[in-house]
């Protein structure tokens, strides 16, 4: 109990003591003028009240523990009023029962909601993980049928450029000019996959260089405006940079716009990535990718909502918290 | 011709650094990062540095940043970045002093020993290597382009991976004569002040990335 009282708030300790201080001089003045009816209850009631609402607005909001605690502490102050007023038919039980039924209905409410919150979540990790998953089969996929096997043709070309160096060495420059083409188209396929799960310039240089990057390659103008303080976490930037990937390459494939607005800005804790493109419309979530980069921004808590009437324009915008 | 060598990967520098020997080109020191490459180059003031970008201690981008730091500290020597993936931003970054003495390519182009060779030479004499797939990147741009005719984009984006006007030439199968007279007609479209030609060449290039 002391450790809470030091941890209080101290604006609303040093308000704790002056009511304190005010309730004892009342007390004085009551006993100077003689005693009588004890009229100082009327003041310590109401101070009472004000330091209670205080302590019990500093516990964190959204806490049932606060409103039960401010609800009792109305309870005590009718049942104080009722006390001081000289007792008599005991009132104070309707304002009571109502503030228990607000109370009760309050409760039913916070569980519905922490269902519901449990639903989202169960359902977001779901699909999380199913993104997750097909992503790595992906990859496994890409590895197998590109990279490996030019490996294979690799070591197999200079296997054959061996066998052949000094019986003819004109085949052996053959497989060794084979050899290098393999090693070479294998390069380029490892590095396209290694740009599919983070691009390079992403980790190197951030948001606003890596959707500027997007940008140039675009057959059609592209609007880049980037306004973050800092820095979001890894799992957020990488989110929000395929949000604008994403947007930008369905907008150029099916849209037909002639400008394209990419907009990253913070609101409230979170990043907020717009993708806007003045093309036909009817962008359709069903045909992979949309439906893809929802999985990936719920799976961060966050939100996508893509409004593309017919006619356009369309309008895709993810909202992605950002716990610091 | 000396050179100093920054790569973090033991496998790739050793490599790297018997390929240049090989070919006739002294190492003179192999560093892994990007503080060690700067304090090797104040020092020796080879005629190349061949940097990574990727390398220790964030593994980001500071090879490049250690590089644009020596182009201006030490702006004899010339710099040929290697790394894993091309970015345009970072070529312009490169070139943006508008002096030649600076190439970027992928890593993948040592495994073309003489064409890499060549590279590096022609890097260290002043002129410029942008990787292909640099170049490729930026083929069909806008605007400031828009003036050229398809013949004279084809020749900018070879210029833009440094070849010579005779290696343009041998590529399109052209005279030597018809490559100038289009080099002439792109310096002209673009507007460039009138300098030495290597200068020119680079601000061309530069225009090319730009473009966008």
């Amino acid at each position: 109990m002391l450790g809470m009282f030091l941890l209080w708030k101290r604006t609303v300790r040093a308000q704790a003591w002056a009511v304190l201080l005010l309730d004892l001089f009342v007390l004085v003045l009551w006993a100077a003028g003689g005693g009588g009816n004890f009229w100082p209850a009327w003041v310590w009631l109401p101070t009472g009240l004000v330091v209670g609402w205080g302590w019990w607005a500093a516990q964190p909001a959204g806490a049932l523990k606060r409103h039960v605690g401010q609800v009792t502490l109305l309870a005590l102050f009718l049942i104080g009023i009722w006390m001081a007023s000289g007792f008599g038919t005991f009132w104070p039980v309707y304002p009571i029962a109502g503030l228990a039924f607000v109370l009760g209905l309050r409760a039913v409410m916070r569980r519905e909601q922490s269902e519901a919150r449990v639903e989202t979540l169960t359902t977001s990790r779901a699909g999380a993980v199913e993104a997750a998953e097909s992503q790595l089969r992906r990859i496994e996929r890409d590895l197998h049928d590109g990279a490996q096997a030019r490996l294979v043709a690799l070591g197999m070309n200079l296997g054959l450029a061996e066998q052949q160096l000094t019986k003819d060495p004109e085949k052996a420059q053959e497989h060794l000019a084979d050899a290098r083409a393999a090693a070479a188209a294998a390069l380029q396929e490892l590095r396209d996959l290694a740009r599919g799960i983070h691009p390079p310039i992403l980790a190197d240089r951030g948001l606003d260089a890596a959707v500027r990057a997007l940008a140039t390659h675009a057959a059609v103008p592209v609007a880049v405006d980037v306004e973050l303080a800092e820095r979001p976490s890894v799992a957020v930037e990488t989110a929000a940079y395929f949000v604008a990937a994403e947007g930008l390459a369905n907008a150029l494939k099916h849209a037909h716009a002639s400008r394209i607005d990419i907009d990253v800005h913070e609101r409230e804790d979170a990043v907020v990535v717009r993708v806007l493109d003045d093309g036909r419309g009817g962008a359709s979530e069903v045909e992979g990718g949309l439906h893809g980069l929802r999985q990936r921004v719920e799976a961060l808590d966050g939100s996508l909502r893509i409004a593309s009437p017919a006619g356009g324009p369309t309008v895709i915008e993810a909202v992605l918290p950002c716990v610091r | 011709m000396r050179a100093v060598i920054a790569e973090d990967l033991a496998l790739l520098r050793d490599g790297l650094t018997r390929l240049l020997r090989d070919n006739d080109i002294e190492v003179v020191d192999a560093v892994s990062d990007g503080d060690a490459l700067v304090h090797a180059v104040v020092r020796e003031q080879p005629d190349i540095a061949i940097v990574d970008i990727r390398m220790p201690p964030t593994f980001r981008d500071e090879g490049l940043r250690a590089a644009l730091e020596l182009r201006e500290r030490v702006p004899e020597t010339a710099i040929l970045i290697i790394s894993q993936y091309v970015e345009g931003t970072y070529a312009r970054e490169l070139l943006a002093d508008g002096r030649g003495g600076v190439g970027y390519l992928l890593k993948d182009r040592v495994m073309d020993v003489e064409a890499f060779v060549e590279a590096v030479r022609r890097v260290a004499d002043g002129g410029t290597a942008l990787d292909p797939e640099v170049v490729a990147h930026f083929v069909g741009r806008r605007d400031r382009l828009a003036a050229l005719t398809p013949r004279e984009n084809e020749v900018l984006s070879l210029m833009a991976e440094g070849r010579s006007n005779a290696g343009i030439a041998e590529a399109l199968v052209l005279t030597v004569g018809a490559v100038e007279k289009h080099v002439a007609s792109i310096l002209q479209k673009l507007q460039l002040p009138p300098s030495d030609e290597t200068h020119r060449r680079v601000l061309a290039v530069l225009a090319y990335l730009d473009a966008s």
